[in-house]
């Protein structure tokens, strides 16, 4: 084994009690600044993400009756800021008069709202397709229906006094769960959307010719729309507002979220670093201290003949072993504290774990502390180089 | 690793040949060497009064104290002093502080065989036991510093400078701690393992009169005045 190395572990060995006084001053700042970094990354990011990953957080309702054409369509699709686009009918038909269900047993719900769909909505997991259509989850519940199952949408219209209806057989592909749409809908392609319009607003249409194809409209009163990130919202808010556009976000308080994980992520660094300030600077002092005392120890080897890179190498080794052992001896701690802190408090994160440490972050750890006992070692090593040999000869 | 074998006396220079080497010790003191020639195998010796420099004129020699000025020739164990940026190696010196120090952290045995290791220096097996037995030190080679006596610690200095059979010895007072009984035969047991290894030995201490060095060549110290200035001059022509 290379001397300094040996002659740094030695004292280290020998001055066990000042060592582990060391170490046990970093596990005191190294082991609360773990927890609290597991307790933000499990905590506070994994229920702010939650948030912010909830599609709902990112839709842009639009304020008002507008007359959208192709070319907007196109415009909105073509832009980055955006996760999800459909267009949509006026909202006054945006209702079925009822939705049945004969089998296994009969049930009725009346008055429910519609919700145009397509491939890529955020909210579904699967698509709507003409005649397919999603429930959300307080719906299904209602009606007792199940994906595969059939319904019967009830579309009525009065004209001239007379009242009419037209129906739909759809099949359930699918339920959206209840944390997505927590209201009772029927979600259901654009191609149905646009035939219950026809129905209700174009006498001509009759019961039996509702569903035959037809040319699409020439502009759209309306649309759904989802910013592909919750930081796309306030751009493409911009954007629309710059073509006359009125938009509003379903979740007004969305960019809070925003602000609140970046204001965590600043407390935090910010707690980090004086932490880590904190450390470096009792490291670096404690090396410093060491090297004091060991004065006329240095002194000799130097009069011995330890060439300066060997002595100087003496404190950087001590710094690494130190800082690496308090690292070691704080995951030790901390570790077996997150699993204590998950057990007991199992359904704060609903599932997800309270305090964790990712693999990054554990290594980020590691090369910080590394960095910290490269540099802190810096002025220890200087103080070695400057010990002259004769020194010990007239100190004992 | 290098192995080590006995000098080769005749074909040597002098173990330490020095001129004008001298350092300044506050604004009024001066230690100057004017000149200090030791031949192979010889023992010189300090004996100048108590505050003169002498620690200061070992630590010179042995490049340990940074002169004030280049000297005009500064060679010990055939190695430059005046051009080195290191001391010189074991094999060429050995010193024995008036303070016996010691690395507290490392064991006697770790001690004593510290400048060979940091020179990479191989010891015959049976001078290393000849040198530590004769010392009385077998029994203690794995105790710590801190759990010697100052007279077994005095002792492991010597043993450390001895080992490696330096061509010059420097010896700084080296039983001044030991117990008066002592005193003679560790002198003497000093003699003969340095003259075992073939070194030349520079001796500072008092009361030589009485001692195994009293039949020694001696350095003539003198002190010189020059207006605030105190030069303590030590002068050791070849003999």
């Amino acid at each position: 084994m290379p001397l300094p190395i040996v002659l740094a572990l030695r004292e280290l060995r020998h001055d066990w009690i000042s060592a582990l006084c060391f170490v046990a001053a970093l596990v005191g700042v190294l082991a609360p600044m773990l927890i609290l970094l597991a307790l933000k990354t499990g905590a506070l990011d994994t229920m702010v993400e939650r948030l912010v990953d909830d599609p709902a957080n990112r839709e842009l309702l639009a304020v008002g009756a507008g007359a959208h054409d192709e070319a907007f369509f196109r415009w909105l699709e073509a832009r980055p800021e955006v996760g999800f686009v459909v267009p949509a009918t006026r909202s006054i038909n945006a209702l079925a008069d009822a939705v049945v269900v004969s089998f296994p047993r009969r049930s009725v719900v009346r008055e429910v709202p519609l919700v145009v769909s397509a491939a890529g909505d955020p909210l579904l997991a699967g698509e709507v397709g003409p005649g397919r259509v999603w429930l959300s989850a307080p719906l299904a519940k209602s009606l007792g229906a199940a994906p595969g199952g059939v319904l019967t949408m009830v579309i009525g219209r009065r004209i001239d006094g007379l009242e009419q209806t037209a129906r739909r057989r759809l099949e359930v592909a699918g339920i959206v769960p209840a944390e997505r749409y927590g209201r009772p809908a029927l979600f259901l392609s654009l191609p149905d959307m646009l035939a219950i319009e026809r129905f209700r607003d174009d006498p001509a249409v009759t019961p039996d010719s509702w569903l035959q194809a037809a040319a699409p409209p020439a502009a759209f009163a309306s649309f759904r729309l989802y910013a592909r990130t919750l930081a796309d919202l306030g751009p493409l808010s911009a954007a629309l507002e710059e073509r006359g556009v009125s938009v509003r976000p379903r979740a007004e308080n969305a960019a809070l979220l925003l602000q609140l994980r970046r204001g965590a992520d600043r407390l935090y660094l910010a707690v980090a670093a004086l932490a880590a300030a904190g450390f470096w600077a009792a490291m670096s002092a404690n090396l410093r201290g060491m090297v004091e005392r060991r004065r006329l120890a240095f002194s000799l080897l130097r009069m011995l003949g330890l060439a300066p890179a060997q002595r100087a190498t003496v404190p950087l080794i001590q710094s690494l072993v130190l800082i690496g052992a308090g690292l070691g001896l704080s995951l030790a701690l901390v570790l077996p504290s997150l699993a204590l802190i998950n057990a007991s408090f199992p359904a704060v994160a609903e599932g997800a774990a309270l305090a964790r440490l990712r693999p990054d972050q554990l290594g980020g750890a590691a090369v910080l502390a590394c960095v910290t006992a490269l540099t802190a070692a810096l002025w220890a090593m200087a103080a070695v180089l400057r010990i002259p040999s004769e020194e010990v000869l007239r100190h004992g | 690793m290098k192995d080590l074998a006995p000098p080769d006396l005749a074909a040597s220079d002098a173990a330490a040949d020095i001129r004008d080497l001298s350092v300044r010790l506050g604004e009024r003191f001066e230690v100057a060497i004017e000149r200090l020639s030791v031949a192979p195998g010889e023992v010189l010796v300090l004996d100048a009064p108590s505050g003169s420099g002498k620690s200061t004129v070992l630590g010179l020699v042995a490049g340990a104290v940074a002169p004030q000025a280049r000297p005009a020739r500064h060679r010990v164990a055939g190695h430059d002093l005046a051009l080195a940026a290191r001391p010189p190696g074991p094999a060429a010196m050995g010193f024995v502080l008036q303070t016996h120090a010691l690395v507290p952290y490392l064991t006697m045995g770790d001690n004593i065989g510290l400048p060979a290791r940091i020179a990479r220096l191989r010891v015959a097996p049976d001078w290393a036991r000849e040198v530590v037995g004769s010392l009385g030190l077998a029994d203690l080679m794995g105790r710590f510093p801190a759990q010697l006596s100052v007279g077994q610690r005095q002792r492991a200095a010597v043993a450390r400078a001895m080992l490696a059979r330096p061509r010059l010895l420097l010896l700084d007072e080296p039983v001044s701690a030991l117990d008066p009984a002592n005193v003679h035969a560790v002198e003497e047991l000093i003699l003969r393992l340095a003259g075992d290894a073939g070194s030349a030995v520079l001796l500072a201490g008092h009361q030589i009169a009485g001692s195994a060095f009293a039949a020694c060549r001696r350095v003539r110290h003198r002190v010189e005045v020059a207006g605030a200035l105190t030069r303590s001059v030590f002068r050791a022509e070849a003999g």
